[in-house]
């Protein structure tokens, strides 16, 4: 049963990196140079930062929907 | 996934307490990836909607957390409001 419960938290946090990427590289790279600039790295770092929080912030206010509402989801 | 470590049981060896454990389990995984799905496509659209300037800090600051919280609430209303409507729809159609 581990198992399955440790498969699906692989499979969140490979949902969360690709979605990262998705939208980090959107941000911090509109013109893709011939290698990562710093400043397009420092972008990443600060923006990954800033996604799982804003992710954190979602999951929250969802939590709240829910148990306020709970045939509302 | 290394299935070669699975013992060689039959669900029908389960004792009943243990088919209903079985069960209870797998609705919970069910129920908690079904949250997380959720989670990650409302992150991405009130993402989009909400960090609209440059990433300058770490942190989401109060505008962009409200915004967020917004977000959620409000798609979940349009969500509701759309099954809504075509819950009205259907009755004239």
């Amino acid at each position: 049963m581990s198992t399955i419960a440790q498969q699906s938290n692989i499979e969140n946090a490979r949902t969360l990196i690709e979605k990262i990427n998705e939208k980090c590289f959107e941000k911090c790279i509109p013109k893709p140079g011939g290698s990562l600039s710093s400043g397009e790295s420092t972008c990443l770092t600060t923006c990954m930062q800033k996604y799982m929080q804003a992710w954190n912030v979602v999951s929250q206010a969802y939590i709240t929907r829910i148990k306020s509402d709970p045939r509302g989801n | 996934m290394d299935t070669s470590s699975i013992p060689d049981y039959s669900v029908s060896d389960f004792s009943d307490k243990d088919k209903k454990d079985l069960q209870t389990f797998i609705e919970n995984e069910q129920q908690k990836a079904k949250f997380q799905a959720n989670v990650h496509s409302l992150t991405d659209l009130c993402w989009t909607k909400c960090i609209t300037g440059k990433i300058s800090s770490t942190t989401i600051d109060r505008s962009e957390e409200s915004c967020l919280v917004n977000c959620v609430n409000r798609f979940i209303d349009s969500q509701k409001a759309i099954v809504g409507q075509l819950d009205v729809m259907g009755g004239r159609t």
